[in-house]
């Protein structure tokens, strides 16, 4: 049930972007092409975040002598 | 220039006469002599979030009209113009990209090409001027161009269509998608209807003179019927005579030429439709375009055409023609009348009306919107108007002063070279017209003026409360309804008529880039049902597409209330 109205609250979304971003007027390779570069473009951000992170806020509460 | 009527302005003040009052300034240009004065001191009260451009200045001018005109174009919210112009560039780069597998043959091309033998010679096709059309007209276009198959009352019937490859072509399936409601047609007063006296009359029209005419108005195309017709629109707009053309666009791109020539000037309104703003080209005359309903850029430019006159040789212009339009059809706006013939009394210019949308649909005995703002039509020189809209037929007619239709009858192009009106749209006319003016002895026509007035009204009134952007003036029957993103133009096209609506959504480059629209036509056929039905499924797409305008209306409206009760509190 509430599967459901997850599902369907997902799909409204995915429709809402495609009516903003113009993908709704695309041919489907067209909306694959685009959302493959912006999954990938967007999981590379996600990776180097999640690689450089740390460093950064060690580098962050060491320059606030938050730590030594 | 300087007589003394001239110097006493119509709201009562007094200017100074430039000979022994103010000097002029460098350019020759005086100042602050103008009759429409702009109130600068309201600016400051605005609310910078809703900057609704609301008719101030006539709180100044209220005098000239004698019920509250209101009208508002709210400005597109900053979010909504950043993703529309996000969306385009999208569509842009993807165009570009299919542009490319066409040039290298790596997909089929359904646009015209030149042959391999002809690719030395000076093309034939603009690639780039196409590039719109190829790449973003194209993938929305089973919007456009549907047939229909039964007459474009208030419900009409489809064929439907399917494409396989994306509306390069499309095929018919047999089937018909019946009882559309027809928020699409300019069928303000409900005559587009195939019963009744005036499908009857027309039908016993096509019988005695058969249906078309086969010669020019000149020749042998002058029926009676023609005659018939132009002294009853003579009567009823008021005017001295009048004469009726075939083709409405043909009436004003044929006719604007007759009256003016090298050495007129014309000023016409920023948004003037196609048929006015080629039939001015085409007379030769210089034509200046004022800001849209703007009347104190049509004042500045009215002084600068008096004081300086022609371009190079400063000779006075042989005459001042102002274009205007009773309602503009994409913006759903009305005219300021009575401050237009204000300034046209004052400097001395003529009037070109043009009530394609209004005549039939404005004003309490729908003589169009002189009889709405309550004028003499003597004041307009030239009434122009057509018969598709309210009327339910086709063609044009020009009224105004006996001496200016006989010049028209002489030296028109379209009665020269054009064939006449045909018959029984003659005669639907004819029926039509006196069925408004209430000659037909049945009260129809007033019922399906105040019908109209009503719909007009409610249909607004709940679009607005849905929290959608409306543009217009609150009467106007036309109902602009802003999507602004590309692609909820198709979005909510197809949509509609999945419900069975069948609405008209507009895109470039009949709009602005980032504003297109839907827009509806309110119709006296229209029922209370179908207008609380069409509502009803615009929330559905509503819950689906959630116009970005409903969220920030919702807010600005929400800060509105609560700024307004801190300010009327304070």
């Amino acid at each position: 049930m509430a599967l459901g109205d997850a599902w369907k609250q997902i799909s409204w979304f995915y429709y809402q972007y495609l009516l903003v971003t113009a993908l709704y007027m695309l041919e489907p390779w067209e909306r694959t092409i685009f959302n493959s570069l912006l999954i990938s473009v967007a999981g590379m951000a996600v990776y180097t975040g999640y690689v450089f992170m740390p460093q950064h806020i060690m580098a962050i509460l060491h320059y606030f002598e938050v730590i030594e | 220039m300087t007589e003394s009527s001239s110097s006493k302005l119509l709201n009562g003040d007094t200017c100074h006469r430039t000979a022994n009052g103010k000097k002029a300034a460098r350019n020759g240009f005086v100042k602050n002599h103008c009759l429409l004065q702009q109130q600068q001191q309201l600016q400051k009260y605005r609310r910078p979030k809703e900057k609704s451009i609301q008719s101030h200045h006539v709180s100044r001018n209220a005098a000239l009209y004698n019920k509250p005109f209101v009208e508002s174009f709210e400005e597109t919210p900053l979010l909504v113009a950043v993703l529309t112009y996000m969306g385009y560039g999208i569509l842009t780069i993807f165009g570009y990209l299919r542009d490319f597998l066409r040039d290298w043959k790596i997909e089929k091309c359904h646009v015209a090409r030149e042959r391999d033998e002809q690719k030395d010679f000076v093309p034939l096709y603009q690639d780039f001027e196409n590039f719109y059309t190829r790449n973003l007209y194209m993938r929305i276009r089973d919007n456009w161009n549907r047939p229909i198959c039964s007459v474009p009352g208030a419900r009409m019937d489809l064929v439907e269509r399917v494409t396989p490859d994306y509306n390069w072509t499309f095929e018919h399936t047999g089937r018909v998608m019946e009882d559309v409601i027809n928020m699409g047609s300019y069928n303000y007063l409900g005559f587009a209807e195939n019963t009744g006296t005036c499908a009857e009359e027309s039908a016993e029209a096509t019988l005695k003179y058969g249906a078309g005419v086969n010669s020019t108005r000149h020749e042998m195309g002058n029926l009676d019927k023609h005659e018939e017709l132009e002294n009853l629109v003579a009567r009823f707009l008021g005017v001295e005579a009048s004469m009726a053309f075939g083709m409405g666009f043909a009436t004003n791109s044929m006719n604007i030429p007759a009256l003016t020539g090298k050495g007129c000037l014309i000023l016409s309104d920023e948004l003037n439709h196609a048929s006015l703003v080629l039939g001015a080209r085409l007379s030769g005359s210089t034509i200046r375009v004022f800001k849209h309903n703007n009347m104190q850029s049509l004042e500045k430019l009215l002084r600068d055409a008096i004081v300086h006159g022609q371009p190079r040789t400063h000779r006075p212009w042989k005459k001042i023609l102002i274009v205007v339009e009773g309602i503009y059809s994409m913006e759903g706006s009305i005219v300021r009348l009575p401050e237009v013939i204000a300034l046209k009394k004052k400097y001395k210019a003529y009037l070109y009306l043009d009530e394609a949308h209004s005549i039939g649909a404005l004003g309490p005995r729908g003589r169009g919107v002189v009889d709405y703002f309550g004028l003499d039509p003597r004041d307009v020189d030239i009434m122009m108007g057509t018969f598709t809209k309210s009327f339910g037929a086709a063609g044009g007619y020009i009224g105004g002063k006996k001496e200016l239709i006989e010049y028209l009858r002489s030296h028109s192009h379209s009665a020269v070279y054009a064939a006449s009106m045909s018959p029984p749209v003659a005669q639907q006319i004819i029926a039509s017209m006196k069925c408004i003016m209430g000659e037909d002895d049945t009260s129809l026509g007033r019922d399906r003026l105040r019908q109209l007035s009503e719909n007009t009204t409610y249909f607004r009134r709940r679009l607005q409360e849905l929290g959608f952007i409306i543009y217009g003036n609150e009467d106007s029957p036309v109902v602009p309804l802003m999507l602004y993103m590309p692609a909820k133009i198709g979005a909510f096209g197809r949509e509609m008529l999945k419900r069975n609506i069948g609405t008209v959504v507009v895109g470039f480059p009949a709009t602005p880039i980032i504003e297109s629209r839907a827009r509806f036509c309110v119709s006296a056929a229209h029922t209370r049902e179908m207008l609380d039905t069409a509502l009803a499924r615009h929330r559905h797409p509503l819950r689906l597409q959630k116009s970005r305008p409903l969220i920030v209306r919702c807010c600005a409206v929400r800060w509105h209330q609560s700024g307004c009760a801190a300010f009327s509190a304070g």
